[in-house]
């Protein structure tokens, strides 16, 4: 059993922060998270069926609750944290209400933001009445009401188009959002569940098929669901008088520009770095990536430690992860924790 | 469609656009089509508006069509350019106001140019005084014409004789506005509104009472492609671009066109014309056409400026159905007067094109 | 790395519209000379970026680079900060200067732009003014321009124009002593030069084709041929 006198700091009540939480406590070290919002979960919250096996997020969010039956953590919910600053042998973390706490460790796990589609102005989220992102799409898909656009009909032709603020200078992110390609996937059979009538494409510019069984969902998308794949990225979308959508791309494959119109279009939606991430990271004079995640000392053997020791980062505060990657990072972060502080505790016994 | 959204985009899109004391520089195809919307733009900024325009009888074409057509050098582009900056320099002037598009988007690229690459910049310097002998300043406020009458929209609004209403319904006109590829495209902060959302015409319109009409081809260029309109055998390619936003423009039955580059509102004009006599069709109900302005043309209706002094006889698409809808009162037989009112006779009728 | 490739590298304009294209089609989608003529911005900027002599030189010979009317509504899009537009404006150039111009009927089309808005430049001050808009050249300008073009002084001074007078205005005539400044820069600036590389060219393919050409103006074979030819292969 560890030493219940060190205490760990996990910024953070997402999927990646309550798995860290759960790992650590059980491990007997006394841990406190801070959640920003009401409650915890973060952007799990958002979604309604996990890819690739349409499991309900809720079972995900119940496994992180059922965690915490061996010394559970302290979870302080409205508590959002703006700075961490290094204070001789621990860390202080500072609350946006003044309050101040002092830990041994502090794991960064604040996650991410939603691309805010509005800033892809060519495609007109908030401006014309049928287009949707992603996470628009989970809300309506758990709330079970029926698929309709903004006029009432049901939507007979729906486009998905990836990339939505990933792998895109123009709005400031270079990086791959990783979980989109799959996330279309997964959507776009949801549609099709849902109206069976429709028919259903996706603009893609690669396909990054990279998890277990997504390949396979990919090809069942397109096998089973009669799901059309077009390889070339969304130029230009534009209201027609109907209120439906003209869209442009190039289908890249074939080398001709193409004109299509869809009764529904939805964006799916890159992850970027939350602006509080990038705060905290900055009080406590952490690295960032090229794209303004929390860097890591490396990438390759140390990718939950940082450039300030007892200050460590997991979750999609330092990359676009999926849930399952998160999980798992988050575990490697309690491992990479226990044993920086058994080895310090060494240093001090010497 | 929300115009809320729309506002929130304009918001990241506004520019500085200097006060007064311009220094004005003329457009080739401006002067040549529709030469009255020059003269209307200074009529109104110097006696409406009692602003300090200034023109410099030595500056010269831009060479923006010729550079386009490729025939002349990047580096001779700049030169030019870099001796108009030269003469506004001489003449104590520190804000540049080109009439032309095609000029505004050169101007605005050479000067991005030089940020990005100061050895072309002083290359260029260098060109400038072995060909001239002369110095430059580089334009504190580089903005479109059209960017100053967006800038004046309420004061010329308050001095209005007209409203974009039509006086038999009460209703607002339905207006396409068409803004020049290179005024935002390429440099979307030097727009005013952005690329995707301009809002410089919107903005006059729905100042002065109209509603603007957002059809699918709304960015899409107006067919110029300067080689594909210069050369004869490339024309295809102009009138089809142009058809293609008619087509699609067509059900929302515009009571006009207006737009902000001298080469888009001509061929937006002539096109109709082509299109009629080629395949028996026009845009509109009548047989008429879509009447196109220029924002000039636009802003001297609205300040109650007579048609045929501002040039809407220089139209081929006949404007009257437009007058008729503002309550503007004109004499049918006065518009192909000559300059002292003396009959110099009349454009021939098309063959189908109703006018 | 080849040579043609270190050629295009030169013009700043290659520079800043070629960052590593990743095939999206964003261009090629919204380009108006995709939809009209067999034209694809992405394919020529996965060309150059491969920097194969070759499938450059090809292009450069090509029909391809003439397709493009330089709208630049490629540059609004791209998410990798390129410019196809950019791209061909200096494809355009090379091709001129290396005279491959000549092995396209498109290409062809520079010696009567040189011809028309190239002269006009150096000797009026304007790319454009009505002198050069000939109704019988310009027939879709209809007769409302028929009409300008018979009365072009009446309706320019009506128009407030300063129609071939001295001082400010629209139309004016630019002064003798303006007009050698602006050669005085397409002398130092490399224009007259490619004016004179065009002239080469075209002189060389109209003796090879065996069509007559003048030294100047627009009153010869050449000039008709390569201003209204039209094979008609463009769109397919």
């Amino acid at each position: 059993m560890a030493n219940n006198t060190q205490h760990i700091i996990i910024i953070g009540g997402g999927p990646a922060g309550l798995e860290a939480a759960s790992s650590l406590g059980t491990a007997g070290y006394k841990v406190t998270v801070f959640e920003k919002e009401e409650q915890t979960g973060g952007k799990l919250r958002l979604w309604y069926k996990l890819f690739p096996g349409f499991r309900l997020s809720g079972e995900v969010k119940s496994y992180l609750a059922n965690g915490f039956k061996m010394n559970p953590p302290e979870i302080i919910t409205n508590a959002e944290v703006v700075s961490v600053m290094p204070e001789n042998n621990h860390h202080k973390v500072i609350l946006t209400d003044g309050q101040s706490f002092k830990a041994d460790v502090v794991l960064i796990a604040s996650g991410f933001q939603v691309f805010n589609a509005e800033k892809k102005e060519e495609y007109g989220y908030k401006i014309y009445d049928n287009v949707i992102t992603s996470v628009d799409l989970e809300e309506l898909l758990k709330s079970g009401n029926p698929i309709k656009t903004l006029a009432g009909k049901t939507p007979e032709k729906i486009a998905f188009i990836h990339c939505v603020g990933s792998r895109d200078k123009k709005v400031g992110n270079i990086h791959c959002s990783r979980v989109c390609c799959i996330t279309g996937v997964k959507q776009a059979i949801e549609m099709k569940h849902n109206l069976p009538e429709a028919e259903i494409f996706n603009f893609y510019m690669d396909m990054r098929m990279f998890g277990q069984n997504y390949e396979e969902l990919y090809l069942e998308a397109q096998q089973k669901w009669g799901i059309t794949f077009i390889r070339g990225r969304v130029s230009e979308i534009a209201e027609n008088i109907d209120g439906t959508l003209q869209l442009k791309a190039e289908d890249t494959l074939s080398e001709r520009p193409m004109k299509m119109n869809f009764d529904l279009v939805v964006l799916l939606v890159g992850m970027v770095p939350t602006s509080r991430s990038e705060a905290i990271g900055r009080s406590a004079g952490l690295a960032f990536t090229s794209g303004n995640f929390l860097a890591t000392l490396d990438t390759h053997i140390c990718q939950n430690e940082t450039n300030t020791p007892g200050i460590f980062v997991t979750g999609t505060c330092k990359e676009p992860l999926s849930i399952a990657e998160t999980l798992t990072d988050a575990r490697a972060a309690t491992v990479r924790i226990m044993s920086w502080l058994r080895e310090n505790e060494l240093k001090l016994n010497n | 469609m929300v115009l809320e959204g729309k506002k929130r985009v304009w918001e990241d899109y506004q520019k500085e656009i200097a006060d007064d004391h311009y220094f004005y520089v003329r457009s080739c195809i401006r002067q040549t089509f529709f030469p009255g919307s020059e003269t209307t733009f200074l009529k109104i900024m110097r006696d409406d508006l009692g602003k300090d325009v200034f023109e410099d009888a030595r500056h010269t074409t831009c060479t923006g069509i010729g550079y386009h057509t490729d025939i002349v050098p990047l580096e001779t582009t700049m030169t030019v350019i870099a001796r108009h900056f030269a003469l506004m320099t001489e003449a104590g002037y520190t804000n540049i106001i080109p009439s032309c598009v095609t000029s505004f988007g050169l101007y605005t690229e050479i000067l991005d140019t030089w940020k990005h690459f100061p050895e072309t910049e002083a290359k260029i310097r260098e060109y400038l005084w072995k060909a001239t002998k002369r110095e430059f300043k580089i334009p504190e406020n580089l903005v479109h014409t059209s960017d100053i009458i967006y800038k004046f929209r309420d004061q010329i609004k308050e001095r209005s004789k007209v409203s974009l209403i039509n006086k038999k319904t009460g209703l607002p006109l339905n207006v396409v506005e068409h803004i020049g590829c290179h005024y935002a495209k390429m440099f979307p902060v030097s727009g005013i509104g952005g690329a995707e959302f301009p809002s410089v015409l919107s903005g006059m319109i729905e100042s002065w009472g109209g509603s603007v009409i957002d059809y699918p081809e709304r960015r899409h260029c107006c067919g110029f492609g300067f080689r594909h309109y210069v050369v004869m055998a490339n024309r295809g390619y102009s009138v089809s671009n142009s058809k293609k936003k008619f087509e699609s423009m067509r059900p929302y039955q515009p009571d006009f066109i207006v737009a902000n580059c001298p080469g888009c509102s001509m061929f937006l004009d002539r096109w109709q014309y082509t299109i009629a006599e080629l395949e028996g069709i026009t845009y509109d109900n009548n047989g008429m056409g879509i009447p196109v302005l220029t924002y000039e043309e636009m802003a001297g209706l609205v300040m109650g400026y007579s048609p045929w002094k501002i040039g809407l006889q220089m139209h081929q698409v006949s404007v009257e159905p437009l007058l008729d809808k503002l309550g503007i009162k004109y004499k049918k037989d006065e518009k192909y007067l000559g300059a002292r009112d003396q009959n110099i006779g009349e454009p021939q009728k098309p063959q189908f094109l109703i006018v | 790395m080849g040579k043609l490739y270190d050629r295009l590298n030169q013009d700043i304009r290659f520079i800043e519209g070629l960052n590593g294209c990743m095939n999206c089609g964003v261009c090629t989608a919204i380009c108006p000379a995709a939809e009209f003529y067999h034209y694809d911005p992405r394919v020529i900027c996965d060309t150059v970026q491969s920097k194969d002599e070759k499938l450059i030189e090809a292009l450069l010979r090509s029909e391809t680079i003439w397709y493009c009317g330089e709208c630049m509504s490629c540059k609004t899009r791209c998410p990798r900060n390129n410019t196809p537009g950019f791209i061909i404006m200096a494809l355009r150039k090379l091709s001129q200067e290396l005279g491959y111009f000549t092995d396209s009927e498109k290409g062809r089309q520079q010696f009567a732009i040189k011809r028309t808005i190239g002269e006009n430049i150096l000797q009026s001050g304007y790319c454009v003014n009505p002198d050069i808009v000939s109704p019988q050249m310009h027939p879709e300008q209809g007769p409302v321009w028929d009409w300008i073009s018979r009365n072009t002084p009446e309706i320019m001074e009506k128009m407030g124009s300063n129609y071939k007078q001295k001082g400010v205005g629209g139309l004016r005539t630019i002064a003798p002593e303006v007009l050698k400044e602006l050669n005085q820069i397409f002398e130092v600036t490399g224009c007259k030069t490619m004016f004179e590389t065009i002239e080469k060219h075209s002189k060389h393919k109209a003796d090879e084709l065996g069509i007559e050409i003048s030294p100047e103006g627009i009153g010869n074979e050449y000039f008709m041929t390569v201003y209204t030819e039209n094979n008609g292969t463009h769109n397919d």
